[in-house]
C-alpha cells in the first residue's frame, strides 16, 4: 500500500494549524490576565479585573444576555422551519434533488450584508416593497426595524441553509429499511417519525444547532443592520474595543472559545462517531 | 326498489372506502408540502429579489421605485470606490481559492493516507477553523499578524497594483486561505475514501514517479470533490465580512466592509447591480455545468444501450 507513504504531505498542515490556532489562543489567555498597552508588555500589570470586574459590568452582562437570547431564539426558529424543509427535500419525489438543493444554496452567493440591508429596508415604515406594491394598489407595511423581531428575522434567513443542509444530508443517508420495518411492525407514520426517523437525524440537528448558534451568538453585523444599532451584543463590544482594549477583548474571546468547546462536547455526546460535521 | 336502494348505499359505501380517503389526505399533504416548500423558498429569495429590483431602479432613493433602468449596470464601472472594493474582493477570492484548493487537496491526500486514529485527530483539527466563531478567528489572526509586524513592519500594507493584478493584502489573503482550506479538505476526503488504493500502487509498479502517479491517477479520480471544495472556498471568500474586518488593518476593504460602512446612508444602486450580476453569473455557471453533465450522462447511457445491442 504505497498510498500510506503520502502521510508526510500532512505535516505542513499540522504546523500551519498549530501556529494559527494554538499561539493566538495562548496569547489571548495571557492577555486576559494583564493590563497592557496593546501588545506592548512594558509596564504590564497582572490583574484579574478583566475576568472578575469588567466581565460583570452591567453593560457586558446585558450584551451576554442579548447574545444568548437572540442566538437561542434564532436556533429554535431555524430548527422549527428548517427541519420540515429538510424532511420535505429528503423525502421528495422531485426529478432532481441536486437542483432543489442548489436552490437552497444559491442565496448564499448574494452578499449577506446586502441581503440583510434589503430586509432592513423591507422592515422600515416606507419600504421599497410597499412602494412597488402601491403601484398595483396593494400595500405591505411591517415596521419592525430596530426591534428584536427584526434582528431574529435577519438571523433566521441568513443561517437557515446551515440547518437545512446537515439535516438533509443525514435524512438522505438514512437506511430507509428501518422506516419500512417500523411501518411493517404496525407503527403509525407519526410514531415512526418520532421513534425512528427523528432520533436517527439528531446528528444533523446537532451540527445545524452549532452552525447556527455560534455565528448568531458572536456576530455583530446583522444586529447592527436590523437592530439599527440599538442593541449591544458580545460581538459589538469586541468590534468597538479591539483597537484600544485588547485585554478585555481577549477575555471575551476566551469566553467564546469556552462556549464553543462546551457546544462541541454536547455534540460529541449526541454523535459518538465524531464525523457528523458537514 | 330495494335493489336500487342497495345499489345506492353500496355506491356510498364505495365512495367512502378507505383507499379514496387515503388518496384525498395524500393529495392534501402534498399540497401542504408544496405550499410550505415554495413559501420557505420565497422567504430565502425575497432579499435577493428586493436587491434585483433596487438595482433596476432609476432613482438613488432606496424607498421609492421610480422607473425601470439599466443605467446602474453601466455606471457601476465608473464608480471608482465600488470598483476598488470589487476588485479587492475578486482578486483576493481568486488567489485564496487557487491556493487553498491546491494545498487543501494535498493535505486531504495526506490525511487520507494516515492510520485511522491519526486521521480522526486530523479531521478534528481541521474542523477548528470551521467551528470557531468568526470573531475569535478574526481576533486570533490579527494578534498573530501584529506579532509578525515586529519582524515585517509592512505586513498590513497591501501589495501595490501590478500590470497583471489588482491590489493584494497578504494578511487578508492568508486569513482567507486559513478559513477556506478546511472546506476543501472536507470536500476531497469522501472522494478519496471511494478511491481504490490499488490504482496508485499499480501506477508505481508500472514505473511512474510518485508525483506523476498522484497527478494522473489520484487527482482525476477525486476531481468532483476538488471542484466542490473550490466552489466552497470561493463562496466563503467573496462573502466574508468579519475576518476581513479584523485582519485588513483598515487598509484593504472588500465589498462587505464597504456595505457595512454604507448602512443607513444613501447607497449607490451600483452595489445592488454588482451583487445581482454576481449572483446571476454563479447561477448561469451552475446551470450550464448541470446541463452539460446531464447531456454527458445521457450520451453515455445511449452509447451503453447501443453497445449492448451490437451483438444482435
Amino acid at each position: 500500500m504505497n498510498i500510506k507513504k503520502l502521510g508526510r504531505l500532512v505535516t505542513p498542515y499540522v504546523v500551519w494549524l498549530s501556529i494559527l490556532v494554538m499561539i493566538p489562543l495562548v496569547m489571548m489567555v495571557i492577555l486576559s490576565f494583564f493590563e497592557t498597552r496593546g501588545l506592548d508588555f512594558t509596564n504590564a500589570t497582572f490583574t484579574l479585573s478583566n475576568w472578575f470586574r469588567d466581565l460583570r459590568d452591567p453593560s457586558v452582562l446585558k450584551a451576554l444576555e442579548n447574545s444568548f437570547t437572540f442566538a437561542g431564539i434564532t436556533v429554535a426558529v431555524v430548527f422549527l422551519i428548517g427541519y420540515p424543509m429538510a424532511f420535505i427535500l429528503a423525502r421528495s419525489s422531485f426529478a432532481n434533488k441536486m437542483v432543489i438543493l442548489m436552490l437552497t444554496i444559491i442565496p448564499m452567493w448574494s452578499n449577506s450584508l446586502l441581503r440583510n440591508n434589503a430586509l432592513r429596508n423591507l422592515f422600515s415604515e416606507q419600504s421599497f416593497v410597499n412602494d412597488l406594491l402601491s403601484k398595483i394598489n396593494l400595500s405591505f407595511v411591517l415596521d419592525i426595524k430596530g426591534t428584536p423581531s427584526a434582528i431574529i428575522a435577519g438571523l433566521v434567513l441568513t443561517f437557515l441553509p446551515f440547518m437545512i443542509l446537515p439535516v438533509y444530508t443525514v435524512l438522505e443517508k438514512m437506511d430507509k429499511s428501518l422506516i419500512e420495518a417500523s411501518m411493517d411492525l404496525g407503527a403509525s407514520p407519526i410514531r415512526t417519525f418520532f421513534k425512528v426517523t427523528f432520533p436517527l437525524s439528531l446528528k444533523g440537528v446537532a451540527t445545524g444547532v452549532i452552525m447556527v448558534f455560534l455565528p448568531s451568538f458572536s456576530g455583530f453585523a446583522v444586529p447592527y443592520i436590523l437592530g439599527d444599532g440599538k442593541f449591544i451584543l458580545v460581538g459589538t463590544i469586541i468590534e468597538n474595543s479591539y483597537n484600544y482594549n485588547i485585554n478585555f477583548v481577549s477575555t471575551l474571546s476566551i469566553l467564546l472559545v469556552i462556549i464553543i468547546f462546551l457546544m462541541i462536547f454536547f455534540v460529541s455526546k449526541v454523535d459518538k462517531e465524531g464525523e457528523s460535521f458537514l | 326498489m330495494s335493489t336500487t336502494l342497495a345499489k345506492i348505499s353500496r355506491r356510498i359505501v364505495l365512495f367512502f372506502r378507505k383507499p379514496k380517503v387515503v388518496k384525498t389526505t395524500k393529495t392534501l399533504t402534498s399540497v401542504l408540502k408544496n405550499f410550505y416548500f415554495f413559501f420557505i423558498m420565497f422567504l430565502l429569495y425575497l432579499p435577493i429579489i428586493i436587491i434585483a429590483f433596487q438595482s433596476l431602479n432609476s432613482s438613488r432613493n432606496a424607498n421609492r421605485f421610480v422607473s425601470f433602468s439599466f443605467k446602474w449596470y453601466v455606471d457601476m464601472f465608473s464608480d471608482s470606490q465600488l470598483m476598488e472594493v470589487v476588485s479587492n474582493t475578486l482578486t483576493n477570492a481568486f488567489f485564496s481559492t487557487l491556493l487553498s484548493t491546491v494545498f487543501g487537496t494535498m493535505f486531504a491526500i495526506g490525511i487520507h493516507s494516515l492510520t485511522k486514529k491519526a486521521r480522526q485527530k486530523m479531521v478534528f483539527l481541521n474542523q477548528i477553523p470551521i467551528l470557531n466563531a468568526d470573531v475569535v478567528t478574526g481576533i486570533s489572526l490579527m494578534l498573530i499578524f501584529k506579532v509578525l509586524m515586529s519582524v515585517f513592519p509592512n505586513i498590513f500594507v497591501p501589495l501595490p497594483e501590478t500590470a497583471l493584478f489588482f491590489r493584494v493584502s497578504l494578511t487578508v489573503l492568508l486569513s482567507h486561505i486559513y478559513f477556506s482550506l478546511p472546506y476543501v479538505v472536507l470536500s476531497v476526503l469522501p472522494k478519496l475514501s471511494e478511491l481504490d488504493p490499488n490504482l496508485y500502487d499499480a501506477a508505481l509498479d508500472l514505473g511512474s514517479k510518485p508525483f506523476d502517479a498522484m497527478m494522473k491517477v489520484i487527482i482525476p479520480a477525486i476531481k468532483a470533490g476538488i471542484f466542490t471544495g473550490m466552489l466552497m472556498a470561493f463562496t466563503m471568500s467573496i462573502d466574508d465580512f468579519v475576518i476581513t474586518f479584523f485582519t485588513s488593518g483598515g487598509a484593504y476593504d472588500n465589498v462587505s466592509i464597504y456595505v457595512y460602512g454604507q448602512i443607513g446612508k444613501i447607497m449607490s444602486p451600483a452595489v445592488y447591480a454588482y451583487n445581482t450580476l454576481l449572483t446571476l453569473t454563479v447561477v448561469v455557471v451552475l446551470v450550464g455545468m448541470y446541463i452539460s453533465s446531464a447531456i454527458k450522462q445521457k450520451k453515455q447511457a445511449l452509447a451503453q444501450i447501443q453497445h449492448n445491442r451490437l451483438p444482435n
